[in-house]
């Protein structure tokens, strides 16, 4: 019984992986089609479907205690907070040419 | 008194957490390094869009490398689960086999990145010329440390560190997976790192 689950569990594995790499080569082919935007949001979607799925698998989220989800719920809230309060002021304040960042 | 009594859920959960007390700091220091990761990401989005104008990311940088190291760190962290498979089962040999199987793939990893190095400085590509190359040199650079710090950890594991599986084996299979989890999460912060340097 333990050694068809362990067997059932690493096929699993290897269609995960299996999955994660065929996303990569997706966000290589996006990146090929030079969509514009249209390819940066696809790009990321796909990037947070890969993450999520790693996350969800590989470190066992789906079986992991409230407390863990309430960390990483907490984080990314406050993450995305920091990220989009400076964010609304680049975006909406009014600049000359000069005050933008040079690469 | 056995040593399991002095520190309480090193290996039986906490009641309250659901957690022992590794994977619960192990959560807790992962939170902390998607902030500090995610503040650099930060920094990188209002860089960009607080440019008047930004290169075109993948002439700079070498994606069939990039793409390649995606694959190989993918392959580590399923070699990472065999191993932790393999340890739960008693089969220390396969264990063995797949951290330095682990281990391998991460210095792969690190010697393409050096290439990728060599390759911008030979073209006298440094963090100084450009916001963009400051940019990647600094989160590249800051992942290949998290790289070096697992491939410490993971080599004691798999080495010297073994002796501790003597003491309590639950436990040196709970120090493996948190060791674990630390890979996989690294794994995560290069497929954004991939995605948004080299393809974006």
């Amino acid at each position: 019984m333990d050694q068809k689950s362990n067997q059932s569990e690493f096929k699993r594995d290897i269609n995960i992986y299996f999955t994660i790499i065929a996303l990569t080569a997706l966000i290589l082919g996006i990146h090929h089609l030079q969509l514009g935007t249209i390819g940066i949001a696809l790009i990321v979607m796909v990037a947070i479907t890969e993450a999520v799925i790693l996350g969800y698998f590989f470190m066992h989220l789906m079986t992991k205690k409230k407390t863990i989800h309430f960390v990483l719920l907490l984080t990314v809230v406050v993450f995305l907070t920091l990220l989009f309060w400076p964010a609304w002021d680049v975006a909406y304040s009014p600049r000359t040419p000069s005050e933008f960042t040079q690469y | 008194m056995q040593e399991t009594e002095l520190v309480p859920y090193k290996v039986v959960p906490r009641e309250d957490t659901g957690l022992y007390n590794a994977k619960f700091g192990i959560w807790l220091f992962l939170a902390s390094e998607i902030m500090l990761f995610g503040s650099l990401f930060s920094a990188y989005i209002l860089l960009r869009v607080g440019s008047f104008s930004w290169p075109v990311q993948s002439d700079f940088l070498n994606v069939p490398i990039g793409a390649l190291n995606s694959v190989i760190l993918l392959s580590s962290s399923i070699f990472f689960i065999r191993a932790w498979v393999a340890l739960k089962a008693d089969d220390i040999v396969k264990y063995k086999k797949f951290m330095w199987l682990v281990i391998s793939f991460a210095v792969l990893f690190l010697c393409f990145k050096g290439v990728e190095y060599y390759q911008h400085f030979s073209h006298h590509e440094f963090p100084k010329t450009s916001v963009f190359l400051a940019l990647y040199f600094l989160l590249t650079g800051l992942h290949a440390l998290h790289i070096i710090g697992g491939i410490a950890v993971n080599i004691y594991y798999a080495g010297p560190g073994m002796y501790l599986r003597t003491q309590d084996k639950q436990w040196f299979i709970n120090r493996v997976e948190v060791a674990g989890l630390y890979w996989h999460f690294v794994d995560v912060v290069w497929i954004f790192l991939f995605s948004t340097l080299y393809l974006l």
